[in-house]
């Protein structure tokens, strides 16, 4: 039952702490000569695979790396070069082929969890606001076909929010040690202002630590 | 005014144990209190440690008389070795519910010692930010041994630095070094 993500989000919305699983769908590289049969567009700066699906290259896709090197914002730089090219003009130039591409899932760039965690904060409160009954809380789980969300608010308004595997157990005993992992590391640090980004070391430890034991043992002891 | 007269003033009281255990959260949010106070009234590093160490002093000047009284009854130490293990064993004792893990001497200087500990209580949700890396908030206890080692006619310096976890370099003035040496010799 591996946890995917971890969100903390203060009492204003603002994402202060995220940690994310090692990338976990597959990278294929593949050496292509030219032309290349998938179309590729740039989507949010990514050179992404639009059509053209084939040996396991999916639509969604985007280029990683271009013989080795990192790609950033659509743009990569090689050995004894000091500018970078655009990825999408260098796979245009026959005189670049065979090359050899890695192909991957997006991970989700800091700004994109910045704007989603403050959405979810909204859709929270809208959620608690829809309820017919007086002092409902939020939503504290969303299903998906994929993945599961859940989210606990404490007393104080911050909010721990979990994404995870469809079919893990309640997620409930995790939260809570969440929670007492950030009352213990961040409060109680004098370097820490409050909903400020969290970036204690012990937190991070003790976080880590947390979720390998969850993930091995599927219990999480008190 | 009629009910003063039924309760018992506090010298009157034996010295009891009193409550060996006190919840660490609240000693903790207390010392970050402490240390975000300091920060607030110092420039450096350095100064926020030196006042660490004095709020330590005050601490530690007040606890001698109670930790000798409990553990030896009316006898104080006199020899320099028997007071380190003191300061090692009960006073860490009184403090923390464990001994310190280790008291060497230093080969260089006859006059430094060091009590080493991996993980001073005092640090344990402390995540010392980067840009103050040499800060080691056991100031404060260093304060403590000083204050406790003043007291018992041992002047010395002691600091924290951050070496083998935490060591306490404890640096005593020449006075005791020489003091001990002549007590060794007419003892023999």
């Amino acid at each position: 039952m591996p946890i995917f993500h971890v969100f903390v989000v203060n009492r204003a919305g603002s994402l202060i702490y995220d940690w994310d699983m090692a990338p976990r769908a597959p990278e294929l590289e593949k050496t292509l000569s030219f032309p290349i049969d998938f179309r590729l567009e740039a989507i949010d700066q990514r050179p992404t695979v639009v059509f053209g699906e084939r040996d396991g290259v999916r639509v969604g896709h985007v280029v990683l790396a271009v013989n080795g090197r990192p790609v950033q914002t659509g743009r990569v730089s090689f050995e004894g070069s000091e500018t970078d090219v655009d990825v999408l003009t260098y796979l245009q130039d026959e005189r670049n082929f065979p090359v050899s591409l890695k192909f991957g899932r997006p991970s989700l760039t800091t700004n994109e969890k910045i704007i989603l965690s403050s959405m979810f904060h909204s859709l929270y409160a809208i959620g608690a606001q829809l309820s017919p009954a007086a002092k409902s809380s939020g939503i504290r789980s969303l299903d998906t076909d994929q993945f599961r969300l859940q989210c606990f608010q404490s007393t104080t308004g911050t909010k721990f929010v979990l994404i995870a595997d469809t079919q893990s157990a309640s997620l409930d005993q995790v939260l809570r040690k969440i929670y007492e992992l950030y009352a213990d590391f961040a409060l109680k640090n004098p370097f820490y202002s409050l909903d400020m980004p969290i970036r204690c070391e012990l937190f991070d430890t003790a976080l880590k630590s947390l979720i390998e034991k969850f993930e091995r043992s599927g219990v999480v002891t008190v | 005014m009629q009910r003063s007269s039924k309760q018992v003033s506090i010298l009157d009281k034996t010295l009891s144990r009193g409550k060996s255990e006190v919840n660490i959260s609240t000693f903790a949010l207390l010392f970050s209190e402490m240390i975000r106070y300091s920060q607030n009234r110092v420039n450096t590093v350095h100064e926020l440690q030196t006042k660490l160490s004095e709020l330590g002093h005050f601490v530690g000047s007040r606890l001698l008389d109670v930790i000798v009284f409990r553990e030896k009854g009316y006898k104080r130490e006199t020899k320099l070795l028997s007071m380190l293990m003191f300061v090692k064993g009960s006073v860490w004792r009184n403090l923390f519910g464990k001994e310190a893990d280790k008291l060497e001497r230093s080969n260089e200087d006859p006059c430094t010692y060091l009590l080493i500990e991996k993980d001073p209580l005092v640090n344990t949700f402390i995540s010392v930010p980067k840009d103050k890396a040499s800060l080691n908030c056991a100031s404060f206890i260093a304060g403590i041994v000083q204050a406790v080692l003043e007291g018992s006619n041992f002047p010395c310096k002691v600091t924290a630095h951050w070496h083998n976890g935490t060591t306490y370099m404890i640096q005593f003035e020449e006075s005791v070094i020489a003091r001990e040496r002549n007590l060794a010799e007419s003892g023999r």
